[in-house]
């Protein structure tokens, strides 16, 4: 290569090194950071959450070998001394934990009876600490974490009421507990506990340490082989992953969606480096006639590239720590999903990740020149020359990618879940939108096509112009057609979400009053039953137990349903999904499995099931599967009369009223409250839970509207940049218009056709490729991750209104990029001379 | 048809660079005016201000009887629509519309889009010697090709003046013979006025007047 | 009297807020010791221990010390829980090796709440255990049993000599507080058997032990810093327990002796009679206190010296129950001559124990 053309490119290059800064590289180094940040910051967070559950669960069972777990309201404690005198066995330490609730608070606190003579050994953690060591063992003292008491409000010396039935229980705080972390529990006497919290008999967990040397797992199967029903021995460590693994569904899609943020800011680079390569195709063809090889081109575009990609994943990295740490301060690490206590985590930073994250932002710049880059270096130079302002070249290799992109994509859609994950879900998705992408040019000009020239001019002149380009505007729209893509997939899967959630709640909802204790310590009584269906006013009364029970160590508890239920109208309190049976009366006694138990059991109605309940293995028949949105750890309803018969447990949590016809709400509330007392009951109508259901349900999908929403900003803004840009390369056009007497608005006008043509052919695009992906969201991710089914539900309105912002917006754009293109330089433009 | 009248004319800030000073010209009806000067003289800014898309300084711009200065920008683009026609040394012909459709653009911003307007375009393509071209794209042309498209489309709404800025400039000798004998044609058949920028002398060759711009003004080269 | 400290300082601070609920029983002078009744717990009472210590020889004739101790705390908390998890009782034990060929006591130390079978404190005979030790009288032959990390033992420790009623037969003052009292009998001359598990082997082991069996519901009376305490089996069959408690300076607030010849005629001794002057002291490299580890005991006309088996006899028991303190196996002599064995305690040397 000659020193000239060096020197050319070098120019051409720093050249563009210096627009970095300004216009429309600028847009697509803040859309690569806007990519980097979003997904570096879910990744802290997520990270953050995860070390979090982890180390607490490494705190609260300290140097435990083996845990043994029980149902939520725990096992015999006579289990205990069993362990104890195991003879692999060194240490036992028995526990029983419960979530009591705050007395006149809607909040619980996880209150943890240890005997601290057996946990001072294993989980130092669970060892009070104050002024007097005998606190330890009253009955009427509690200790805090410093985190829990600064949640309470409350400091060592001071009172805290707790519910236990419905009654309060006053402790006095006698110190503190753990570290200064930002863990919340508290800890107590084991007796104290099982006395005051009526956990008689029973604990919820013995921490086992063993003797030196010995085979853990040999042990731990040994020990589970004489384990009543129901009652898991695992180490530690399963636990945490059982906890880690319920959530991990949810962080993998906040990771994807993050990554959709970058894959927007990939589309950008590309609609940015298509345009300037075609600007420059001239400039490029020159270089080539003096010399440079088309190998050098392209290493000088995608040097470019890697530029923008460095720039654009140092400010999104240093975004995205910042983005992760106001994150957490403000919603916690699950950003309000409920998946997580709340409380501050510090964010996990680590070396990797960093790294990951900004090649996955140079990746995306790399990836998004490489097209034009080619395109540049494959232009014949000398036709590159003459043809200065053609359309840009779509790769004719494009086209049959397109296809396969779209065909692999709806194929990959019918996969089943890896590792429980939806991966191939989320692979079709990538492919259908990449797919699209590449079949822009095609579907754009059918699109175009099949629209009627209209005699309007300036209509008629901007259709013309886009009909002859699609292949330049379908690069402009990459980014607007992946965005709108997403957004309304996202969309249209939020909508049917929320639309099958209320319709579940109607349903799930049938009575006028529903009152529920709140916590594990607060219950009620058989003879509150009788004096709450008793109350003047209730016409009915059906009482729910809730509890937990352990099918499988390596998974997070199954909820336990045990409620009045009529088995042969099951649907009038269930939303039944698919076919229902009653059993025969000489089968199981019937239970009814949520999609998410049916799905990780592989159940179907008439199967047999067996419950561990009280210790013992209680068989039943599925009679039927519900959908449950409450639960995504899963949930199975039996009768209370077969629980109550099998567990000799006949206390309750819930209890559903239907009025008599003349009685008034607020008088059936406040005889409840007043017959409780004020606070230990939440008592609350059908039209309140739902309301409180859907604001949670709207919280948690804001922070994935807000990603959805800064894609679409990002995608906009990229159209936009690339419309003025457009325009202003194409003033000596405008200049001649004006010569033939084509008024200044008429070509504002037609300007900002054309920009709500392509904004409309991106909008329509991006709303077919968004209903394919939403299915597959529906269908299969969501289904593969939570393990729930939703009623498709298109929220045409505000996709309608989405659209029509769009198209506006992109209108105005191009009209206000016409004011600058159309004026006085415009006409001088398009001479040669003075 | 034309009038000017001491035209001046300065470009640039903060020190105006004066391209017209004192320009006088009277062009009438089917009259062909050629004005011929230096590079950078202003002779495309002379043009410019016929056609009212630059303002004057001094004097006035007179059009079929309207003082320009007394229209607004919708009367002077209408003016323009009307009674002018353009050709440019770059051509401009739109690379999007075919070599018809480039043609057809004055009589559809007219408003004019029926069976008679086809007619009259499949007529000027013909009388510029393209007919067989006139659905192809203008990307397929050649320059002297694209420059005959240019004058069709300056004449294809019969207007009074057409405005010529160096339309050979960008072509070989041979092909610029060839359009301007074309251009002259045309413009001898529909009737019209022109004035015609260029410093070619051949092109210059068949005005009926030549003038040379010069830095003072407006100078009668041949009567 | 002795080894109050782990009663007071079982959690590692003083059990310092009485409970108000809890009333627990006097000693009162005159009560009658009924056995084997008397040597079962005593629940009711605030503090009850057992305390074996011994010298033991292998078939090479190496000697060793030995102590097991289980100690019944009830703090008079949870006394009216439902819940079989409900601390009234709590047990602690304590054993140690002493084997000159180490330099070191071999130590171990556990501590539960009664209950579920795996920690209790029977009524009716001697019958304790916590965790696997434990201590249990079978018709007139105790089995003690220990396995910690580092040694084990298996004795059988036979009865040879009634119980020696301490102080007023039994009733045993700590103070001129006529109510600062505890109930208290030994059992010297205990004759000990079995197996000794350390460094990797196994031996056959006999020798000489001591039992000290008391309950009470006193603490430390007030200004007393520590105390000495010692009991020795004298070869000809004989007993001395002899202990003495101290105040900030050092001077003995309180003493008391029981001396029983070989002939069963028991004397005991006023707090004036009895005397402990230091011979030799031992300060301890890890903790720096000095500990007057061999002493010159009179006791009426009695004077015996107390040399130990090791100097190191160190007990670092701040982790557990928060004190550092001095318990080892002694030789007696009388004149040069040796005459016995047994076993001195010297708490109170470091800081001084709070109550």
């Amino acid at each position: 290569m000659s020193v000239a053309a060096q020197y050319a490119l070098s120019r051409a290059i720093s050249g563009r090194a210096r627009d970095v800064l300004k216009g429309r590289t600028l847009l697509a180094v803040m859309a690569i950071a806007f990519g980097v940040a979003l997904g570096y910051a879910v990744h802290v967070i997520n990270q953050s959450a995860v070390r979090e559950l982890a180390s607490g669960v490494a705190l609260l069972s300290g140097a435990a070998d083996l845990e043994v777990r029980g149902p939520r309201e725990g096992f015999d404690e006579h289990l205990y001394p069993v362990l104890a005198r195991d003879r692999d066995v060194q240490d036992a330490s028995p526990v029983v934990e419960v979530d009591a609730k705050l007395a006149g608070a809607r909040a619980t606190l996880q209150v943890i009876g240890v005997d601290v003579f057996r946990a001072r050994s294993i989980t130092p953690a669970l060892v009070g600490r104050g002024d007097d060591a005998l606190d330890t063992l009253r009955p009427d003292a509690i200790f805090l974490t410093r985190a829990a008491a600064r949640g309470l409000g409350v400091e060592p010396g001071q009172s805290l009421h707790l519910q236990a039935g419905l009654q309060v229980a006053t402790l006095r705080v006698a110190g503190y507990v753990g570290d200064d972390g930002d863990r919340q529990y508290a800890v107590m006497d084991i007796a104290a506990v099982q006395d005051r919290f009526a956990r008689d008999g029973r604990v919820t967990r013995v921490d086992l340490r063993l003797a030196p040397g010995v085979d853990r797992a040999a042990v731990a199967r040994r020990l589970q082989a004489s384990l009543p029903a129901g009652v898991h021995v695992a180490p530690p460590a399963t636990t945490a992953d059982a906890v880690t693994r319920f959530s991990r569904a949810y962080r993998v899609n906040l990771d994807v969606l993050a990554l959709v943020a970058l894959f927007t800011g990939a589309m950008l680079v590309y609609a940015t480096q298509t345009l300037a390569v075609a600007r420059r195709r001239t400039q490029f063809a020159l270089l080539r006639t003096l010399g440079l090889s088309s190998r050098r081109l392209v290493a000088g575009v995608l040097g470019e590239a890697i530029v923008l990609g460095i720039v654009g994943a140092i400010v999104g990295l240093v975004a995205g720590y910042a983005l992760a740490l106001l994150a957490l301060q403000r919603f916690g690490p699950d950003l309000g999903a409920g998946y997580f206590e709340p409380g501050a985590v510090r964010p996990s930073v680590d070396a990797w990740s960093i790294l990951a994250f900004a090649l996955l932002g140079v990746l995306a710049a790399v990836v998004g020149s490489l097209l034009p880059a080619l395109d540049a270096s494959h232009a014949a130079p000398a036709a590159a020359l003459k043809a200065a302002d053609a359309d840009v070249v779509v790769p004719a290799r494009s086209r049959p990618l397109a296809w396969i992109g779209l065909g692999a994509g709806a194929a990959m859609a019918f996969l089943p879940a890896v590792n429980e994950l939806p991966i191939f879900g989320y692979l079709a998705i990538a492919l259908i939108l990449l797919g699209g992408i590449l079949a822009l040019p095609t579907l754009a000009r059918a699109l175009l096509h099949a629209l009627p020239v209209p005699r309007h001019v300036p209509a008629a002149l901007a259709l013309s112009h886009l009909r002859a380009t699609p292949g330049r505007f379908a690069s402009m729209l990459a980014a607007v057609v992946a965005s709108v893509a997403l957004m309304s997939a996202m969309a249209i899967m939020v909508d049917s979400f929320r639309d099958s959630l209320d319709a579940w709640l109607r349903v799930m909802l049938p009575a006028d009053i529903y009152v529920r204790t709140a916590g594990d310590t607060a219950f009620l009584s058989v003879a509150d039953q009788q004096a709450i269906s008793a109350l003047p006013g209730v016409a009915h009364a059906e009482f729910m137990r809730a509890t937990t029970i352990s099918l499988d160590p390596a998974r997070p508890p199954v909820v336990l349903l045990a409620r009045d239920i009529d088995a042969h109208d099951a649907s009038a309190r269930l939303a039944l999904v698919g076919a229902s049976m009653v059993p025969r009366v000489d089968a199981p006694p019937p239970a009814w499995i949520s999609e998410a138990v049916a799905d990780a059991a592989h159940l179907r109605p008439g199967d047999t099931l067996t419950l561990p309940i009280a210790g013992r293995d209680v068989a039943f028949t599925v009679a039927g599967i519900w959908r449950d949105y409450a639960r995504q750890q899963g949930s199975i309803v039996i009768e209370r009369k077969r629980y109550a018969a099998s567990s000799g447990d006949a206390t309750v949590n819930e209890a559903a009223l239907w009025l008599a016809q003349d009685a008034r709400a607020g008088a059936v509330r406040n005889a409840l409250l007043a017959y409780a007392g004020t606070g230990r009951l939440q008592v609350t109508t059908p039209g309140e839970l739902r309301r409180l259901s859907l604001a949670t349900f709207d919280r948690t999908f804001a922070v994935t509207y807000a990603l959805e929403a800064a894609a679409v900003v990002i995608g906009l803004a990229g159209l936009s940049a690339a419309l003025v840009a457009q325009t202003l390369a194409r003033r000596r056009e405008f200049g001649m218009l004006r010569h033939v007497g084509m008024p200044r608005r008429a070509i504002g006008r037609m300007l900002a056709i054309e920009g709500a043509l392509l904004a409309a052919t991106g909008v329509i695009v991006g709303f077919v490729l968004g209903f394919a992906i939403s299915l597959i969201l529906i269908h299969v991710v969501n289904r593969q991750s939570f393990h729930w089914g939703m009623d498709l539900h298109v929220p045409w309105p505000s996709l309608a209104a989405l659209g029509a912002v769009l198209i506006v917006l992109a209108a105005a754009t191009a009209r206000l990029a016409s004011n600058h293109a159309t004026g006085q330089d415009a006409v001088r433009a398009v001479r040669d001379d003075w | 048809m034309v009038e000017l009248r001491g035209i001046g004319k300065s470009f640039g800030r903060p020190v105006p660079r004066r391209v017209l000073h004192d320009v006088s010209l009277h062009v009438d009806r089917g009259e062909r005016i050629a004005i011929v000067g230096a590079s950078g003289v202003g002779k495309s800014t002379l043009l410019n201000v016929v056609a009212g898309l630059e303002t004057v300084d001094e004097g006035h711009v007179i059009i079929d009887g309207h003082d320009l200065a007394t229209l607004d920008d919708e009367r002077k683009a209408t003016l323009r629509r009307e009674r002018l026609g353009f050709v440019f040394q770059a051509f401009h012909i739109l690379p999007y519309l075919t070599v018809a459709q480039n043609v057809a653009l004055p009589l559809a911003l007219l408003g004019r889009r029926n069976a008679e307007a086809d007619t009259r375009v499949h007529a000027m393509l013909a009388s510029v010697g393209l007919a067989d071209r006139a659905h192809g794209a203008p990307s397929e042309l050649s320059g002297g090709e694209l420059q005959r498209v240019a004058i069709a489309r300056a004449l294809v709404h019969r207007p009074a003046l057409v405005l010529a800025d160096e339309p050979t400039g960008n072509l070989d000798p041979d092909t610029a013979r060839t359009v301007v004998a074309t251009m002259h044609d045309a413009i001898g058949e529909s009737g019209a006025s022109l004035v015609l920028v260029t410093h070619s002398h051949t092109a210059a060759a068949s005005a009926d007047r030549v003038y040379r711009l010069t830095p003072s003004g407006l100078v009668l080269d041949r009567g | 009297m002795r080894r109050r400290h782990f009663l007071t300082l079982a959690l590692g601070v003083a059990f310092a807020r009485a409970e108000a609920e809890v009333r627990y029983p006097d000693v009162v002078a005159g009560a009658a010791l009924a056995f084997p009744r008397d040597e079962g717990a005593h629940p009711a009472f605030r503090t009850e221990w057992w305390y074996v210590t011994g010298s033991l020889r292998d078939a090479r004739q190496r000697e060793y010390g030995f102590q097991l101790t289980f100690f019944r705390s009830r703090p008079g908390v949870a006394e009216a829980s439902a819940s079989a998890f409900a601390p009234r009782q709590l047990l602690f034990a304590h054993a140690a090796l002493a084997n000159p060929a180490q330099g070191r006591l071999a130590v171990d130390e556990r501590a539960a709440r009664a209950g579920f079978g795996l920690a209790y404190a029977n009524e009716g005979r001697t019958d304790v255990a916590i965790d696997g030790a434990s201590l249990v009288d079978r018709h007139g032959t105790y089995a003690a049993h220990l396995t910690a990390r580092d040694f084990a033992f298996d004795l059988a420790l036979t009865k040879t000599q009634p119980a020696l009623l301490e102080g007023d037969a039994g009733f045993s003052r700590k103070s001129p507080a006529p109510l600062d009292a505890s109930y208290y009998y030994s059992l010297p001359q205990l004759r000990a058997q079995g197996v000794l598990r350390h460094d990797g082997r196994s031996d056959d082991v006999s020798g000489v032990a001591w039992l000290d069996h008391e309950w009470s519901s006193r603490l430390l009376m007030s200004g007393a810093v520590g105390w000495d305490w010692t009991g020795i089996n004298f070869d000809d069959g004989a007993a001395l327990m002899a202990f003495r408690i101290r105040d900030a300076e050092g001077r003995a607030m309180w003493a008391s002796a029981t001396y029983r010849d070989r002939d069963g005629r028991t004397t005991t001794y006023a707090p004036q009679q009895v005397s402990f002057v230091a011979q030799s002291h031992w300060r301890s490299p890890r903790t720096g206190t000095d500990y007057p580890v061999a002493f010159a005991i009179r006791a009426g006309d009695i004077a015996v010296e107390l040399d130990p088996l090791m100097l190191d006899q160190e007990l670092d028991a701040r982790a557990a129950i928060g004190v550092v303190y001095w318990e080892g196996a002694v030789r007696a002599r009388i004149g040069g001559r040796a005459v016995g064995r047994g076993y001195l305690e010297l708490t109170g040397y470091g800081k001084p124990l709070r109550i």
